[in-house]
């Protein structure tokens, strides 16, 4: 009697579990994108206007190809001087593309100026890099004040941001370097205070000594993914 | 003791629901496999967030966008061309757009879930090639992030071809699942089976 209702127990777990997994994969079905931290744009003309590509569609989502390390690159600053990315080689970077028409790019803004405010005497640097018509950027910034340092491309931030495993641009994105130019992460969308914080706390760790990469990694993937569990995200 | 109906019940649930979930650690990614990705998100490709079809309606050229939940295309940005030369187009029209107040951009005309432009056509060429029809749209993901303007050649008239079906892996997975599971209920229903033959 007792090994019958042990073998029922034991058949309605899995048949729970079965019912379970099956929920899980259902849902990771209506939302295709998990896997890649990228997405890919097929079609497009990036935000200066005739950088046309047709393509045809495409529903995959391949895994991106984010370089280790930070890619050596130089692109010109507000007044046009090619500026290379090593000129803050040992801080860590906070790398943040952005385009004058997108408006989740203007939105973070303001958390980009006081993170330079906060950070940027402690070794953590905040550089923008607009992948705009250089016009259309320092008048951009020059009514917004943008405080921290900017880097304009066209074709070029586009090939940065290739190289940093974006294969086709969609924006904001934030790339995450710690002091040794490893990237940490790569933080795609509208960055918010709580994401900012839990990043940077990892690089400081990182910075210290007190944590490895990997376990850096791991630290941040779990984190964004509670946070975005209590947003409902 | 069980009846056999039961037992038969049992046994098919337990392995129809082992097979799940082993089809379910298949389909689970590790954090490890993660890579340096960590921001998972629920973006969608451009292509399946403003998913673009076209069509001809007399002399009217139809293009219709089907705009994914929680994704919206900016009205100011959408146009409708022509690309084949003997092709000519009016001003495309769009119905008016749903009003979005963003801090910094202003007041924009967005379109949510469906919009169709449309533009009436002549041709010079009496119809000697196919209509050819450029459209150019740009949108964004509520959750914050935007996508570079679209543009796309389209052949309205046209029967596009059927994609192929992609099932995603773990429908694969499942269906093998199911097939095995079902296969093995098999087999433990003919072990299990009582022939009710008569005493010799």
């Amino acid at each position: 009697m007792k090994a019958r209702a042990f073998r029922f127990a034991a058949a309605a777990l899995l048949v729970l579990f079965g019912i379970w997994t099956g929920l899980r994969l259902n849902a990771s079905r209506v939302s295709p994108a998990p896997p890649p931290a990228i997405v890919q744009v097929p079609a497009g003309e990036a935000s200066p206007p005739g950088l046309r590509d047709e393509q045809p569609e495409s529903e995959s989502l391949p895994l991106p190809t984010i370089p280790e390390k930070l890619p050596d690159f130089t692109l010109g600053d507000r007044t046009g001087t090619p500026t290379p990315i090593s000129t803050w080689r040992g801080k860590s970077l906070i790398l943040n593309f952005w385009a004058t028409w997108c408006a989740p790019c203007r939105r973070e803004m303001p958390l980009l100026a006081t993170l330079h405010a906060t950070w940027a005497g402690r070794g953590i640097e905040v550089v923008g890099i607009a992948v705009d018509y250089r016009d259309k950027v320092v008048s951009f910034a020059d009514e917004l004040k943008i405080p921290y340092p900017l880097l304009i491309g066209e074709q070029d931030a586009l090939d940065v941001a290739t190289r940093l495993g974006v294969e086709s641009p969609v924006f904001p994105f934030t790339v995450f370097t710690d002091g040794r130019g490893d990237v940490v992460t790569l933080f795609l969308g509208e960055l918010h205070p709580p994401q900012a914080d839990l990043i940077l706390s990892m690089v400081v760790s990182l910075n210290a000594n007190r944590i490895s990469l990997q376990d850096a990694r791991r630290r941040i993937s779990d984190g964004l993914h509670d946070l975005r569990a209590k947003s409902g995200g | 003791m069980m009846h056999p109906v039961t037992r038969l019940i049992v046994r098919t649930l337990v392995v129809a629901a082992a097979a799940a979930g082993l089809a379910g650690l298949a389909a689970a990614k590790p954090w490890w496999m993660r890579g340096i990705d960590s921001n998972e998100n629920d973006f969608l490709p451009p292509d399946v967030a403003f998913r673009v079809s076209s069509s001809v309606d007399g002399n009217t050229v139809r293009v219709h966008w089907s705009i994914a939940d929680g994704y919206y295309l900016y009205r100011q940005k959408m146009n409708i061309q022509a690309e084949s030369p003997d092709l000519v187009l009016s001003s495309p029209t769009f119905p008016p757009g749903k009003l979005k107040s963003d801090p910094y951009l202003g007041t924009q005309e967005i379109f949510v879930q469906q919009v169709e432009g449309s533009a009436s056509y002549t041709r010079t060429d009496g119809g000697a090639h196919p209509i050819e029809v450029k459209v150019a749209y740009q949108g964004c993901a509520e959750a914050g992030l935007c996508y570079p303007a679209i543009t796309k050649v389209l052949f309205p008239g046209v029967n596009a071809p059927t994609p192929p079906a992609t099932g995603h892996p773990w429908e694969r997975t499942a269906i093998l699942s199911g097939g095995l599971a079902f296969f093995l209920a098999g087999l433990l229903l003919k072990k299990g089976r009582r022939l009710d033959t008569p005493a010799t």
